[in-house]
């Protein structure tokens, strides 16, 4: 998909439609998967709720990493300031309007994306992912302090969101929270496609490709980047919201390395470098994870582990990257 | 939507009842990672009982299933919570190492009609959280109080606090606090160490330079405790005659080994010893061994697997294998048996486990195995840590 | 004054244990550019060797350790033939996921082989207790490990700068392409390298056990504090490597007497201090 972009872009105005139209299909294929997901798996909404919430992290990762070839392992300082912006705002502000505690979530990742920014591009390549470590353990650590504020390693619990709009409760099949969660991931999704496919997401890959070209250019790489990481940083605090709201608890394995890790694996997974990659990274993992884990809760991290090599042996680019590659090939074969 | 909702549970009622014959326990514990050894000690506690007492409450029979939280996780935890009442249609739900996995439980209890056991979580407020929550294991305050007592009893004047810097290592320290000063004695500095600390040297001296007597430290089990422990004597405290006083999480038997004699004559205060000596204690211990595999890796969290399904049996019995939380709940407050760890209690208002405390040393026996030796035992101990809260 | 001779030895002991087994990750990354996340993992196996080397064969010490590394390279070789292999010269993402996998199966299969447990390796006699220097006392062990830190990196020093062999392999690592054409197997030089990578590994595992003991979760737990210590030396030097591992032992360990409860905070407030002022670690070369 990605070098397909590339070509309509080159291609110009009748490129364009088509890929609206693709962009349309795209979006109709994320539709009819959660309304699929929704009948097949009405049991398992939690957990598909569970998977949409870290999709929006892999994706917020995606754009830093996939678009602007920033190597980090601290992501999830974005996505935990999401989420317990949001919690906490519940719990000690009585902000318990989902759409409000969203809100707050989106305003804390993003200022936690400015902040990590600010740091993580003071470096390149190792160092820069050390910094990002860095992050993340500092934003764990203050969490882990301010336990009055945050309740520490216990968790923040009893966040309590209003029905949505007032309607619709936060209920024990998580309906309410599965459709929040499919909504925002379609909102997030076009417009992250439109940001992606401007002048400013072109600028973003060519600095990924060649960051003096673009410097001789006259454009900002540093600032391109800051704005790109804001952007980020929103995308993973919708993510978190939805945790704090669909779980109602906050730990602090949200600001984790851990956490911040299987993001990669999972974007890279998928594909770097394109949005669809990024969800359908996070969608095979965790579905793998949860199958495996489900039916051997002892040994499955060895099949996991397996998976990883698998991929990497036979499909390097990612599951998205070498099937659409794949396809890419015999379509012009067929030309 | 209320509507759908009321009949949709009514239809897993109904669905409870018609298919009464398997009643489905939902385990949810680390079976994997960093604490596998501590889920497959849950494992263990579940199988002795199973195997002693039977997979049938009166014709109707048990059947557990499993799911993997490896590290904390509450998101993780109530998905598969969720998943395990509604599409496995669990009666009871179970396990617990972590405090956040069983916080992000407790509001789905009343919807779903489930009651919850908890076979480890220790901090003390997870009973508050939902009228359907009963614990068979421990909190850190219940843990830690008494080692005050006996610190005081050796003659300790002034101690130094040594935890780690997250939930139960804050419990740990508040609670020895508490009673340490109530007994007239002065902890002359309490420090918090962070999780991921390895070495301890700088600890240790800092613990020397401070001037106590003793140090009472809590660090939670595993690679951290072997470290603690072999920097403890390798910088001397030891020989200085400086001593130390831990809640029994440090010396639990599955570490015993590697300890060695580095462990040998630390105190503690704890529910369970391996070592415990009753009959009903032997059995477990028997039974337990064989389905661990190895009996080095039996540990403190079997015992709360044990008595968890104890108290869950006596549930189904109660109700009649029909699902109906409340009467589950209600039937084992008060509720009072000999456990392996000898006689304890579910306490009706708080819904905890009212047990002994017992002071233990670390030992050699003949063979050259190691184990907690049971010499003062402080009886009928609650859970100080909720009056605390309040 | 004491508090800092106390404190100096405290960072020099930690300091060349974190050295000691993190060096084989700065020969991988460094001159192989393998960001290889499965170094953990290869030091776990030469713990769990020499665990049930000395432990249950009943072997000495000295053996236990020759074991353990020759018995961990023995296990990576099909590895590097059949998996690293295709990864070199990978963009590092990919070489991530396949060393995240690689990590992930093999704590699967340790836990499943020897339990969940912590395991330890038995001293021998001189080694165990503690030597008095006068104002404190300190492991004879931790002075075993500062001996064993200095000896590699003397040896690794000279096997890089002064030998044919490391001729070759800086040649292999600049410009792979001419060096073959100038007559170096560069597929050797790439597979001996890559078991030096290891038995330095697993050689830091047996020696480190004291204060990293070895359980299966020991592959995932201490990958951080090892990606730090390589990327702050920068990759593949190593002055830098032991400058950083000295450093950053003593910025640990002075956090840690001063300031326990926030040294965490210290530790990588420090570590972002570092990168900015040197963005390319210590003794990194401009690419």
């Amino acid at each position: 998909m990605a070098a397909l972009m590339n070509e309509n872009a080159i291609a110009g105005k009748p490129a364009r439609v088509r890929l609206a139209g693709s962009d349309l299909l795209g979006v109709a294929i994320v539709i009819a998967a959660a309304i699929a997901g929704y009948f097949l798996f009405p049991n398992n909404l939690a957990l598909l709720t569970r998977i949409i919430s870290i999709a929006l992290l892999v994706l917020s990762l995606d754009l830093v990493t996939g678009y602007c070839g920033v190597a980090t392992l601290g992501h999830a300082a974005l996505y935990g300031a999401g989420a317990y912006a949001a919690g906490m705002a519940a719990v000690h502000f009585g902000i318990t309007d989902p759409l409000a505690m969203m809100a707050v979530g989106i305003l804390a990742g993003t200022a936690a994306g400015l902040l990590s920014g600010v740091i993580v591009l003071r470096a390149h390549g190792l160092p820069q992912l050390v910094l990002s470590i860095a992050i993340v353990h500092l934003f764990h650590e203050a969490a882990n302090k301010a336990s009055s504020w945050t309740g520490g390693s216990d968790g923040l619990a009893s966040i309590a969101p209003d029905p949505l709009l007032g309607l619709f409760e936060f209920d024990l099949w998580s309906r309410t929270a599965y459709v929040f969660g499919v909504v925002l991931l379609l909102v997030v999704l076009i417009v992250l496609r439109l940001v992606v496919r401007s002048p400013f997401g072109m600028l973003c890959r060519g600095i990924k490709e060649d960051p003096i070209r673009i410097r001789a250019m006259g454009a900002s790489v540093h600032g391109t980047i800051m704005r790109m990481y804001a952007i980020s940083g929103a995308v993973a605090g919708v993510g978190g919201a939805l945790n704090a709201i669909s779980t109602q608890v906050v730990g602090l394995d949200s600001l984790s390395f851990t956490l911040s890790a299987e993001a990669l694996v999972m974007l890279v997974l998928g594909g770097t470098g394109s949005l669809y990659g990024a969800l359908i990274g996070t969608v095979s993992f965790l579905w793998f994870e949860d199958i495996v884990s489900a039916a051997n809760p002892f040994h499955w991290l060895t099949i996991v582990g397996a998976l990883l090599i698998l991929v990497v042996l036979f499909a390097p680019r990612g599951l998205y990257g070498t099937a659409s590659a794949f396809l890419e090939r015999r379509q012009e074969a067929r030309r | 939507m209320r509507r759908i909702i009321m009949a949709a549970l009514a239809a897993v009622s109904l669905g409870g009842m018609a298919h009464a014959d398997t009643i489905k326990v939902g385990v949810i514990g680390p079976f994997s990672g960093p604490f596998a050894l501590q889920g497959k000690n849950f494992k263990a506690g579940i199988d002795a009982y199973m195997a002693m007492h039977g997979d049938t409450v009166g014709d109707d029979k048990v059947e557990i299933i499993y799911r993997d939280v490896p590290a904390p996780d509450p998101a993780q935890s109530k998905a598969l919570a969720q998943e395990l009442i509604i599409k496995e249609g669990v009666q009871y739900l179970t396990g617990f190492y972590f405090t956040p996995d069983a916080m992000a439980v407790t509001p789905l209890l009343t919807q779903g009609n489930v009651p919850m056991v908890i076979m480890n979580a220790a901090t003390s407020a997870i009973v508050t959280k939902s009228p359907f929550v009963v614990r068979t294991s421990f909190t850190l305050w219940q843990t830690s109080t008494p080692i005050a007592q006996v610190a005081r009893d050796k003659g300790v004047d002034k101690v130094m606090s040594v935890v780690s810097d997250y939930g139960p290592g804050v419990d740990a320290e508040n609670a020895f606090k508490a009673a340490f000063t109530a007994a007239g004695g002065t902890v002359v500095e309490a420090i918090r160490m962070p999780l991921s600390t390895n070495d301890f040297s700088p600890i240790m001296q800092r613990i020397r330079d401070s001037g106590a007597q003793a140090v009472f430290a809590f660090l939670p089990s595993g690679p951290t405790t072997l470290g603690f422990v072999k920097a403890y004597n390798q910088n001397g405290l030891k020989e200085a005659g400086i001593q130390f006083f831990a809640p029994g999480d440090l010396t639990q038997e599955s570490d015993l080994p590697a300890l060695g004699d580095t462990a040998l004559g630390i105190l503690t205060t704890f529910h369970y010893s391996v070592a415990h000596d009753s009959p009903e204690n032997k059995a477990f211990v028997e039974a337990a061994s064989r389905a661990i595999g190895n009996p080095a890796e039996l540990s403190f969290p079997a015992v709360g697997a044990f008595d968890g399904m104890h108290v869950i049996y006596k549930m189904i019995e109660a109700t009649d294998g029909e699902q109906d939380a409340q009467k589950a709940v209600d039937a084992v407050k008060g509720l009072a048996w000999e456990s392996p760890r000898g006689p304890v209690e579910i306490d009706p208002e708080s819904r905890h486990i009212t047990e002994n405390i017992y002071l233990r040393e670390v030992a050699k026996s003949d063979d050259g195995t190691y184990y907690n030796k049971e010499i003062q035992t402080f009886e009928k101990q609650g859970d100080p840590g909720l009056a605390a809260a309040n | 004054m004491q508090t800092v001779l106390s404190i100096a030895v405290d960072a020099l002991a930690y300091g060349m244990v974190l050295f000691v087994i993190s060096i084989g990750l700065s020969v991988t990354m460094g001159l192989m550019r393998v960001v290889n996340l499965a170094h953990g993992a290869f030091a776990m196996i030469g713990g769990y060797i020499a665990s049930y080397a000395a432990r249950d064969l009943g072997v000495g010490y000295g053996v236990a350790v020759l074991i353990a590394v020759f018995g961990t390279i023995l296990i990576a070789i099909p590895i590097e033939r059949l998996l690293y292999r295709r990864i070199y010269g990978a963009p590092e993402l990919t070489q991530v996921l396949m060393t995240i996998g690689i990590t992930f199966c093999i704590i699967g299969i340790a836990n499943f082989v020897f339990g969940p447990t912590l395991k330890t390796i038995p001293l021998p006699p001189e080694l165990q207790g503690s030597i008095n220097l006068g104002f404190r006392a300190v492991a004879t062990h931790r002075l075993f490990a500062i001996l064993c830190g200095l000896v590699v990196a003397g040896a690794l020093w000279y096997l890089i700068e002064k030998t044919a062999f490391g001729v070759k392999l800086r040649a292999s690592v600049d410009n792979a392409a001419m060096a073959a054409a100038l007559g170096v197997r560069t597929q050797i030089v790439y597979a001996v390298s890559f078991a030096i990578a290891i038995g330095l590994a697993a050689f830091g595992g047996v020696v480190g056990a004291e204060l990293l003991p070895v359980e299966p979760y020991y592959a995932l737990r201490y990958m951080v504090t090892f990606l730090v210590v390589v990327s702050i030396g920068g990759a593949g030097s190593i002055p830098g490597a032991l400058l950083a591992c000295l450093l950053l032992g003593g910025i640990d360990t002075t956090g840690r007497y001063l300031m326990p409860e926030f040294g965490e905070f210290f530790f990588y407030l420090a570590v972002i201090a570092i990168v900015c002022v040197f963005p390319r670690g210590l003794a990194g070369r401009a690419k």
